[in-house]
């Protein structure tokens, strides 16, 4: 397909997955290896989601060092390794916003920009392009309500009481609407497979 | 309006639910339990992770300051450096963090200093006033501390981990069993994967228990414990874990 990953990504996605083994056998190199090549979209994932640098700085710290001492519970028959990390620091990042440890909530994707000064995105690895063309295809089969606020919960890390008092709607609402949206999205992904 | 009933909220549900990150609170803590419990609702958060991932492709990349970088390896460093075995040097500081930790259990909590008793000190550990403020690189092998308040009673637990033993001591002075239910207690791991199980609480006991490394690696400052109820003997296999009655959180002494 067209979309398809270019030879350079691949050869760093197999150079990642080679990275997670020898972090698997306890060999500390084989973190900074890890952490230069995902560091970038792993960032910009915990300040999308804390939308403050600082905070978004000690998340991204917490995923490495739980990395590493945690390196066996990843399995590379289950997830590609950045799907994998990928998923490791939002769920990270989300945690920290539920402790309350932060309090201000996920910025405007204006203002959780980079630097004009930085070109991440040229090693920024991708997670797959198929993966992302179907749940693409099956989220446009919803709801504009359920869509909207199904993408807010992801990338803004709220919960139904936040997206319920953001639209102004009651809870019981916005619960009804995402809960139809993700019965329906989970059918169309099952179909894919 | 309230919640309307055309959409079964079965367990696929609620694994999509979690894997966005909607649930908080109590709902929050049964998606972990099950988790931990019910393999199926693994995998199927787990299913819904993937879908979910290629999302993050659409997210801008930034770029971390690089004394990220140095941070991630000096927490690295500390690590290592108390795993490692007790050589001279190390046993006077381990010493002198025994005392500090006597001397906060004392002033702290009664049922804590119970459970001194369970501890061997070193022969000849001199004078009884606290020993020198620990050092950065040491902090992570400071004693845990955590009070867990049951409801209004007044009574609550106290539970105490030593990283240099892996020990911990759960003290339930006061508590008394009604004959019908049991408490657990669970460790909230700060990554949001599953609850772990430390065991069923003994009431009016002070017990020390040896905990393996799929939980020691778990501990830190700030992590939350909860308490639920559930029937004798603890959570059934199989089953979801009883309501929680009971929350609190381990801070560094």
């Amino acid at each position: 397909m067209a979309a398809g990953p270019t030879p350079a990504s691949a050869e760093a996605r197999e150079a990642l997955k080679l990275a997670m083994a020898r972090l698997a056998d306890g060999d500390r190199s084989a973190l900074e290896d890890i952490y230069r090549a995902t560091r970038v979209k792993l960032f910009g994932i915990c300040l999308r989601i804390l939308g403050d640098r600082k905070e978004a700085e000690d998340a991204l710290q917490d995923v490495y060092v739980n990395l590493w001492q945690k390196a066996d519970r990843y399995d590379p028959t289950r997830a590609s390794p950045i799907s994998w990390l990928a998923t490791f620091a939002r769920n990270r990042a989300i945690d920290r916003l539920r402790t309350g440890k932060v309090r201000g909530g996920a910025v405007p994707v204006e203002e959780a920009s980079p630097l004009p000064d930085e070109a991440p995105l040229a090693d920024a690895l991708l997670v797959d392009a198929e993966q992302t063309a179907q749940i693409h295809t099956c989220l446009k089969g919803l709801d504009e309500n359920a869509q909207e606020h199904i993408r807010a919960a992801f990338f803004d890390g709220k919960t139904y009481a936040q997206l319920a008092e953001s639209a102004d709607v009651p809870l019981g609402t916005m619960k009804s609407w995402i809960r139809r949206g993700l019965q329906k999205l989970r059918a169309c992904l099952e179909a894919s497979e | 309006m309230s919640d309307q009933n055309d959409i079964k909220r079965d367990d696929p549900m609620l694994a999509a639910e979690f894997s966005l990150g909607l649930l908080e609170g109590e709902e929050l803590l049964t998606a972990r339990g099950k988790l931990a419990t019910d393999p199926a609702f693994a995998a199927r958060k787990e299913w819904w992770d993937n879908w979910f991932a290629p999302w993050t492709d659409e997210i801008v990349g930034a770029k971390p300051s690089d004394a990220v970088w140095q941070q991630i390896q000096a927490r690295l460093d500390a690590a290592t450096a108390d795993g490692g075995s007790a050589g001279g040097a190390e046993v006077i500081e381990l010493q002198s963090k025994l005392r500090r930790w006597q001397w906060t259990a004392g002033i702290t909590s009664a049922a804590a200093a119970v459970a001194l008793a369970f501890l061997a000190f070193p022969s000849g550990t001199p004078g009884t006033q606290p020993g020198p403020l620990p050092t950065a690189t040491m902090a992570a092998a400071d004693p845990l501390m955590a009070t867990v308040p049951i409801g209004d009673t007044g009574l609550r637990l106290d539970v105490t981990y030593l990283p240099d033993s892996e020990r911990m001591m759960v003290a339930a002075i006061g508590l008394t069993a009604d004959g019908v239910h049991d408490h657990e207690l669970w460790l909230v791991p700060a990554d949001g994967s599953a609850l772990q199980s430390l065991g069923v609480v003994a009431p009016g006991e002070v017990r020390t228990v040896t905990l393996p490394a799929d939980i020691t690696r778990n501990m830190g400052d700030g992590v939350e414990l909860v308490l639920t109820r559930e029937p004798i003997g603890g959570k059934p296999e199989g089953v979801d874990a009883g309501p929680v009655v009971a929350q609190g959180a381990f801070s560094q002494v």
